[in-house]
């Protein structure tokens, strides 16, 4: 779908003329002129504007009434007064009316001084109170959730709050209740407001009726300072504004980027800044002491690090993820690849290495695909992903596109998705089952293959492969978007891109493949040289290392001597936790970047450096759609902590022996953060000349540079497809699925306010399976495979295949990872022992 | 005078049925009109100049004109939700004539080229919805309804709605949510109904009179039911007049009659003894008029004139024994319950009123206040999302500014039965300028 072309009209507003886009509201266009018309209910993130508030009337030559900018588009040659009296009286009105049931309790009001009630009553109110009857009341403040406070007293009923669970987070929890002054905003039954993205409705709210709770009495607007940053807790990236006081994050909000996050957080990125200031978090460094982790001197830490990965030299494994930057990931690849020559380092903790040649094609800027073209695309294909836990801000755009601009939606999972109920379309296959899948997609596209052959490898309905290939193929159709999750696997991918050759996506504009990572900058990890088969930039290796996987299995069989875990935790982010388990207790070294212990570390490491939290560090990241972005520190580090950047060179000048190439001031490693920077981005071409000063606040694309034309092309298609593994028969079994759900995130763990969200492993049954199973909702149960077994309370969800389990990934023990991927599990009704 | 049109038979037996609607000429306005090209029938109807009876009185023909051509599903619905107080004239058609009204339905839907209908009925009409079911089942049964209605390529269902009784839901676009199974909260307009109605698609919306005028136009033909009336009120119309008068219901007259003619008249007036005090034209939302004022042609235009409406057509009626402070409290009260709550002049402003009126009619308040009351309604009129703040603020600034002395009156007598004493009235203050 073609973004609509912007005209630009000529409209006069206060004796002014004023050029502005045409079809914009007369709100946003009177801002060309400097005008501003107060509003109250209108915000256009919410969709249409529903004139409920009346705040914005103003006088158009030519209507007889007072009409509500923010529902007028304006026009050529219209005549706008905002300024008459009879609009100053109009305004005037409407802002008695406000505070006629406000409490006016700004003195004690959470809101107050950053409250728009407040600015427009000094602005457009008339100064006096002529209502001395008694007010409304309500019982308050109450919890509208664990998160969430809300004082109906000082509600202005704007519905904006409800609104968004209605029209755009879609959670369809918030109403209004009664109606006329008693109007209030609930949900249904009472029940707690908990959804994703909740914590809009903190934000979204102009008056101090809906307060944060872990923010409320925390500080007043002139205590704190606004810090631009980036949030790094799941690929979305998303643009946010930390509030700081006295070097303490005491709230997130969002920092609107229509390119990035159209101005939304999700609660994990809200409100998980508590995990920040966590007692238990680490902020110095620590040293084995024997069978002790004890704290020591970054002297002390440093050197112990140093010579015990210098003693394994042609023998180190290192992983990143997490928050890692760019600039770390490179850091950490140099330092293991040329200062302790090993070859084995990977950001792809749980996943497949892929082929240098796929990695490219698939990178190729043609074939990206930017996060608004979600929204404009004709049709948008989820593959392999649930964007509410892998990415959850992109579910928001996906459900804006077929809310507002008509996206065809399809859905291809195995497991039942969030997005399927807005879906044109949506099937399921067999977990795992990717490759056989797409293989069966391509085919129904027209190439050779047996589509009906291939679903049944695939587990899928031909019916819904050949429908789902109608609707992305349909000659003239516009514009498709995929898309897919990194779990997707690297054997899928040849057949992705014959799907996506086979659709033309590299010839158009808006359409493309937007990869979800499964870490939070997982591209920018790839890009800066963190795999086993390639550098920086992509670039080739001479001799391709050990992947994750195989460095697991390495060290456990004791032919790695060393590990180095930036950022991750592979017993939570891994796919065998039993292996790494293994390997981290057959190492001789583990040294880790953790900002919290875990039993693992505190057995195995020795040595542990503190991390940094995404609000301390300074570096870039790097969007899943190409978007390097910049993360400024926003507070300083809390006790010893060190910028992570330094430590990774710190190390590199103990273990190094040589110069690396390019590094024109002759440092071997960078000094200052802007240096590590600048050695990353003359290290990968395609990045070349990029400075943090073109970053800037809002990021930019590497694709829409010049320098993009370094970029290795990949090979033209199309690409061996090869023949699909058949994924496991269950025979009576069960197949097991795997998800990470959103809260599965060491954070929310040591967030309080989001500790009630923290998952714990959950199996999702069919009703099908659960009637057959004996099992009933809540029941707990023990799933087992090959000899090793968790256990899981059950959920029953209607929706589900049956014949499929699904198990939660990504906790710090006991989830999916403890089973062995991709073999039938059994399931049992724990033993239900009840001690006394 | 009273039986011209709709109310001819309307109290002959059994009308309600088919049967004895079709013996009475019923249905034969439909095939009239199923013969014509559908542009004939809307040229008829944009001919007739039948404004609409539910209270806004926008010309007829022209709403229907306004649907765009096109294929897509197109819907008429029939507002049946009559809840204006003093207004029950739909009420009476409904139970004794529905049939009038599904022929209305489906020749007007077969102007505006829609074809799928809805009546939306409050729900306190019970039993009027029963009688309907029975006739759209005996329409449907007729071949009146349903696919290609007696061989022509006009097609139309038609689906009876049942209200949860809320005023709000009178208004036509708090109706279309209401329908759609929302909360009954109007629209912001533009889009009109016309263009984006229910689910979206293009909407015409009449109330009950005026489709079931419809089948006569067709009769008569729009030039010759223009003849009725005067020049920019044509036809009949239905009139409910209650209040004090001695022969309350619903009259049919000839639009241009004068007033008194209809209250006195027809209505019988007050009781012995007792003179009009004020009335309200054209239901509980139309400003008052004065006894100065019965002489006036009853029609659109001379009650616009004279500051008032014609609105749905009900005639309250209030004599010299009624307290204009209760009119105006009790007026209120209404409209304060029923406020939707989705703007803020409405919502806050019914409100502040009643609490203002309940001082007036206690003696707390002083004159100023009653200022402040006028004030009040002015600042609600014109700037809501919809009519409903308009309708409480028109009568009681009417009230106000009329009937000021006994406003004051009221205060004094009030304030000397508690013992208060002289009223101080408070020095106002100044706002203090930014900056100063």
């Amino acid at each position: 779908m073609p973004r609509p072309e912007v005209r630009i009209v000529t409209f006069s507003i206060d004796g002014r003329e004023v050029q502005a886009p045409e079809g914009v509201m007369l709100v946003d266009g009177a801002k060309h002129g400097d005008v501003e018309i107060p509003v109250f209910c209108y915000e256009p993130k919410l969709g249409q504007p529903v004139g409920a508030c009346r705040m914005c009337l103003v006088e158009i030559e030519g209507i007889p009434k007072l009409q509500t900018a923010c529902s007028t588009p304006v026009k050529d040659g219209m005549v706008v007064h905002t300024q008459t009296t009879r609009v100053r009286e109009a305004q005037n009105s409407v802002v008695e009316f406000l505070l006629v049931n406000h409490p006016l309790d700004c003195p004690v009001c959470d809101k107050g001084g950053e409250c728009p009630l407040q600015d427009i009553t000094f602005g457009w109110g008339r100064g006096i109170s002529r209502m001395v009857e008694p007010k409304r009341h309500f019982k308050k403040p109450l919890e509208l959730s664990p998160l969430i406070a809300i004082d109906r007293e000082r509600c202005i009923l704007c519905y904006r709050c409800v609104r968004f669970s209605q029209e755009v987070s879609e959670d369809y929890q918030l109403i209004l209740h009664e109606r006329g002054a008693q109007s209030y905003v609930g949900t249904f039954d009472s029940h707690p407001y908990v959804a994703p993205f909740s914590g809009n409705i903190i934000e979204l709210c102009p008056v101090g009726a809906l307060t944060s709770r872990p923010y409320r009495f925390r500080a007043r607007p002139w205590d704190i300072e606004g810090a631009g940053t980036v949030c790094t807790l799941c690929p979305s990236q998303c643009n946010v504004e930390l509030t700081v006081r006295d070097e303490r994050v005491l709230r997130v909000l969002g920092r609107d980027h229509a390119d990035v996050d159209d101005g939304w957080l999700c609660d994990k990125g809200r409100f998980a800044y508590q995990a920040i200031h966590s007692e238990e978090r680490i902020v110095e460094p620590l040293v084995r002491d024997g069978d002790q982790l004890r704290p020591a001197s970054w002297e002390r830490a440093l050197s112990a690090a140093a010579s015990a990965l210098g003693k394994a030299r042609g023998s180190v494994g290192a992983l990143a993820g997490g928050t890692t930057t760019n600039e770390e990931a490179f850091l950490l690849q140099r330092l293991v690849r040329e200062g302790l020559g090993s070859a084995d380092v990977d950001s792809r903790i749980d996943g497949s290495p892929m082929p240098l040649e796929l990695q490219r094609a698939l990178a190729a800027p043609a074939l990206g695909a930017t996060v608004p073209d979600i929204e404009f695309a004709h049709t948008v294909l989820v593959l392999g992903t649930e964007p509410v836990d892998d990415a959850p801000i992109l579910d928001l755009r996906i459900r804006k596109g077929v809310r507002r601009r008509g996206v065809q939606l399809a859905v291809a999972t195995p497991r039942p998705s969030s997005l399927d109920r807005n879906a044109k379309l949506w099937l399921r296959y067999a977990p795992g089952a990717e490759h056989a899948f797409l293989a069966a997609l391509e085919a129904a596209l027209g190439a050779s293959g047996d589509v009906d052959r291939l679903c049944a490898v695939a587990d899928a309905d031909p019916k819904a492969v050949r429908a789902l290939a109608d609707l992305l193929g349909e000659d003239g159709r516009g514009d498709v978007v995929i898309l897919w999750g990194e779990r997707v696997g690297a054997a899928a991918l040849p057949a992705l891109l014959n799907v996506a050759g086979r659709l033309g996506l590299a010839e158009r504009e808006g359409a493309g493949l937007l990869e979800v990572p499964a870490s939070a900058n997982g591209r920018g990890l790839r890009e800066a040289g963190m795999q086993p088969n390639a550098g920086p930039g992509l670039s080739e290796v001479a001799a391709a290392g050990r992947s994750a996987q195989q460095i697991a299995a390495a060290a456990a069989d004791g032919e790695l001597a060393a590990l180095y875990l930036l950022h991750t935790d592979p017993i939570r982010d891994g796919a065998d936790a039993p292996l790494w388990r293994r390997a981290l207790a057959r190492a001789s070294t583990v040294i880790a970047h953790s900002a919290f212990l875990t039993d693992e570390l505190r057995e195995h490491a020795t040595v542990v450096f503190p991390a940094e939290s995404y609000a301390e560090k300074e570096g870039t990241v790097t969007h899943p759609d190409g978007r390097l972005q910049r993360l400024r520190p926003g507070i300083g580090h809390p006790g010893s902590v060190r910028a992570e950047w330094s430590v990774l060179a710190e190390l590199e000048r103990a273990v190094s022996v040589r110069v690396p190439q390019g590094d024109t001031n002759g440092h071997s490693s960078p000094l200052t953060g802007p240096m590590a920077t600048r050695q990353l981005v003359e290290a990968v071409p395609f990045y070349a000349g990029l400075t943090l000063e073109e970053i800037g606040g809002r990021g930019v694309r590497w694709q829409e540079r010049a320098a993009a034309e370094a970029f290795p092309a990949g090979p033209a298609g199309p690409f061996d497809v090869g023949e699909p593994t058949p994924v496991a028969s269950p025979h009576g079994a069960l197949r097991l699925g795997t998800f990470r759900s959103i809260w599965a995130a060491p954070e929310v763990e040591h967030a309080p306010a989001l500790k009630f969200l923290a998952r714990s492993a959950t199996l999702e049954v069919s009703p099908a399976d659960a009637e057959r199973l004996g099992i009933e909702n809540g029941d707990r149960v023990r799933v087992g495979n090959d000899d090793r077994s968790v256990e899981a309370r059950a959920a029953i969800r209607g929706n589900a295949p049956a014949g499929t389990v699904f198990l939660d990934a990504g906790l710090p023990a006991g989830g999916a990872s403890e089973l062995v991927d991709g073999t039938p599990v059994s399931v049992d009704r724990a033993g239900v022992e009840v001690t006394a | 005078m009273s039986e011209l049109l709709l109310f001819k038979d309307i109290d002959e037996p059994g009308l309600a049925s088919r049967e004895v609607y079709e013996r009475r000429g019923g249905y034969e306005s439909l095939k009239r009109a199923l013969r014509m090209p559908r542009e004939e029938v809307l040229q008829n109807l944009l001919d007739s100049g039948l404004r609409g009876r539910g209270g806004a009185g926008f010309a007829m023909g022209k709403k229907a004109s306004f649907l765009p051509k096109g294929t897509m599903d197109k819907y008429l619905v029939c507002n049946a939700d009559e809840s204006e107080p003093g207004t029950f004239k739909d009420r009476e058609l409904m139970q004794k004539s529905p049939h009038m009204l599904v022929e209305g339905m489906i020749i007007a839907a077969y102007a505006a080229d829609a074809n799928r209908s809805f009546i939306y009925i409050r729900g306190e009409y019970q039993q009027q919805a029963e009688i309907l079911e029975r006739a759209i089942e005996e329409a449907r049964s007729a071949g009146y309804l349903g696919e290609r209605i007696l061989g022509s390529d006009h097609s139309l269902s038609l689906v009876l709605h049942r209200g949860a009784g809320a005023y709000i839901c009178g208004e036509e676009t708090g109706l279309l949510d209401s329908l759609e199974g929302k909360r009954g909260n109007p629209r912001l307009k533009p889009p009109f109904p016309a263009n984006q109605g229910l689910y979206q698609g293009p909407t015409l919306i009449n109330n009950v009179e005026t489709l079931a005028t419809v089948p006569h136009i067709i009769r008569l033909g729009g030039q010759e039911y223009a003849k009725l009336g005067t020049e920019t009120s044509t036809g009949t119309k239905l009139v409910s007049v209650s209040g004090n008068v001695q022969r309350p219901g619903n009259y049919e007259i000839e639009l241009g009659i004068p007033a008194r003619e209809i209250i006195f008249g027809l209505a019988g007036g007050p009781e012995r003894g007792r003179d009009v005090k004020f009335w309200f034209p054209g239901g509980s939302s139309s400003p008052v008029l004065t006894p100065a004022e019965l002489d006036l042609p009853y029609d659109f235009d001379s009650m616009a004139k004279a500051g008032s409406m014609l609105g749905s057509g009900a005639i309250i009626v209030v004599d010299d024994s009624q307290s204009v402070v209760d009119v105006a409290l009790t007026l209120a009260k209404f409209y304060r319950h029923e406020s939707c709550g989705k703007c803020t002049p409405c919502r806050e402003g019914t409100n502040w009123t009643v609490k203002m009126l309940q001082r007036v009619e206690s003696g707390e308040a002083t004159p100023m206040d009653l200022d402040i009351i006028a004030s009040v309604q002015e600042q609600i009129m014109g700037n809501c999302l919809c009519v409903l703040g308009d309708a409480m603020a028109m009568p009681v600034a009417s009230m106000v500014s009329k009937f000021r002395d006994e406003f004051e009156a009221h205060i004094e007598t009030r304030r000397a039965q508690l013992g208060l004493g002289e009223p101080t009235e408070p020095t106002p203050l100044e706002a203090v300028g930014v900056g100063s």
